[in-house]
């Protein structure tokens, strides 16, 4: 009755696995864009080429939007973060059935290297993003800081969520298909090519019911207006943040046990 | 830690997966009555499993396609965990259930030995100890190793796969019927290798349908069939025991 009985504890994350985390990231950002010419570029232009659409299409539409540009990449940085990690994140474990079937490592190792290699990506997109701001006259501000915050609490609410998916898509594969079917639903429903107050007031409460808005609406009043967000708001992306991590892990416990023989 | 106990001891082991059940029905009574359970089926893979394997052995388990040898295999490997009995499992494994799982096509043979090795539990330490070993063992040049690994031909996998799930000596290594891929000449290498861990004291459990090879290399064996094992003994014993299962005459 010496040693510990291994299996028990193998699948379960611990610090421990860390490393492989990390390594799981890093390919996840080596892959996203292996085999085109462009490669990590396009993590950059890809935002670009969306503004460019929309300045196109909408910019004369909304006037009473004083700087547009600013306004729509704010929105869109953001929403291609939420909708290119969560239908990633949602992926994760199936796509690793192979490794996870004849491998002892924790699943969730899978869907955290999703999660981190979309804050990386997130954040090099930073890059142009703030360049395209001062080309429109933006000055940076102490406040701007105030995304770091706002970026944890989406990530979290990105996170619980898409696992939730993830692991019923373990299941039923009809997630998947009907997560990247109402992925651009919740575009055009989330105020981010348009301003919030163009909604009539009867239907505001939709909304406000809409977690994706009050993200965006946050990082607009750092990014666009330069302010703090109020203490309401606060409250509820840390609401929203914790409520989705609990949902998502208490549903992970308890489909856990079955992933191995559905694959 | 190390004794001279068993490194593997399996006490009435019982493992069920949950299946899910097809059809609209199911959802809709799922949807009813508001329980995780009703959505899956419970079926038992593996029951009544009693197995001690020492230090140093190496234990050959054989059986029909179905008859659990896989599911145990990936108890033993810690990717499962017994619903009923207990598990013990005194050492760090190995396990070769699949050769070349975990390598990503799109990465290089170098970028694949780290991830993999990483994912099999290994820690980073001795980079260049191991980087020897899976040049020397997959006869793989450096040009070849910095290549993509979708490039490789089936048998470079192989070679690959071997190299890295053996490169550090492990004290338990699982087998699962990998060896039926790559040529006469890789498959003599792969025996020799682990003739050469069994010597260094590792513990091996290696699972196959051919009694040819559990006679070839294993001291002990385990006949499985219907999710249980009916037979332990010497190889010989067990392969009689099998040819009578499947109705051939020794």
């Amino acid at each position: 009755m010496s040693g510990p009985a291994l299996p028990i504890a193998s699948t379960r994350l611990t610090r421990a696995n860390w490393p492989v985390v990390r390594a799981v990231a890093w390919r996840n950002v080596r892959l996203r864009y292996k085999s085109s010419l462009l490669g990590f570029v396009w993590t950059l232009l890809n935002p670009l080429l969306f503004l460019l659409i929309f300045l196109l299409i909408f910019s004369e539409a909304f006037p009473q939007v004083p700087n547009y540009p600013v306004f729509a990449l704010s929105g869109l940085i953001f929403w291609s973060f939420f909708s290119t990690t969560s239908a990633h994140i949602m992926g994760a474990l199936v796509e690793n059935s192979a490794v996870l079937r004849s491998l002892a490592v924790p699943p969730m190792v899978f869907p955290l290297g999703q999660l981190l290699a979309g804050l990386f990506n997130l954040g090099m997109s930073f890059l142009p993003f703030a360049v395209i701001l001062h080309f429109f006259g933006r000055v940076p501000h102490l406040t701007d800081l105030l995304v770091i915050p706002i970026v944890l609490c989406y990530a979290a609410f990105i996170m619980g969520l898409s696992v939730a998916l993830a692991a019923l898509n373990v299941y039923f594969r009809d997630i998947g298909i009907l997560w990247n079917a109402l992925l651009p639903a919740f575009f055009y429903i989330t105020p981010i090519a348009y301003p919030a107050d163009l909604i009539p007031d009867r239907l505001r409460w939709i909304v406000e019911l809409n977690p994706l808005y009050h993200f965006i609406a946050a990082f607009r009043t750092v990014l666009v207006d330069g302010s703090a967000p109020q203490v309401g708001t606060w409250w509820i992306l840390v609401g929203l943040a914790v409520v989705a991590t609990v949902f998502g892990s208490s549903l992970y416990k308890v489909l856990r046990p079955g992933f191995i023989a559905n694959y | 830690m190390m004794g001279t106990g068993p490194m593997i001891e399996l006490n009435a082991v019982a493992v069920d997966y949950l299946v899910q059940r097809h059809g609209f029905r199911s959802i809709k009574a799922y949807l009813t009555s508001f329980g995780s359970e009703r959505l899956l089926e419970r079926k038992r893979i593996l029951h009544d499993v009693h197995l001690s394997i020492s230090r140093g052995e190496c234990f050959g388990i054989i059986g029909r396609n179905g008859s659990g040898k896989s599911t145990l295999l990936r108890l033993l490997a810690g990717i499962m965990e017994p619903t009923e009995g207990s598990a013990r499992i005194h050492g760090r494994v190995a396990p070769m259930l699949a050769l070349g799982v975990g390598l990503e096509p799109e990465l290089s043979g170098w970028e694949n030995v780290r991830l993999c090795r990483l994912l099999m539990g290994h820690g980073t330490g001795d980079e260049s100890g191991v980087n020897d070993y899976v040049r020397t063992f997959s006869g793989l040049t450096e040009k070849e190793l910095s290549m993509q690994v979708k490039r490789f031909s089936t048998g470079m996998m192989a070679r690959l796969g071997f190299a890295i799930a053996t490169a550090t000596d492990p004290e338990i290594l699982l087998i699962d019927e990998v060896l039926a891929v790559g040529d006469v000449a890789f498959q003599q290498q792969c025996y020799q290798r682990i003739g050469e861990l069994k010597h260094g004291g590792c513990t091996i459990v290696f699972v196959t349908h051919f009694l040819s090879e559990i006679q070839r290399i294993c001291d002990r064996a385990a006949c499985m069939e219907n999710g249980t094992i009916v037979k332990v003994g010497s190889t010989h014993e067990v392969g009689v025991h099998y040819h009578g299962l499947l109705g051939i005459p020794v």
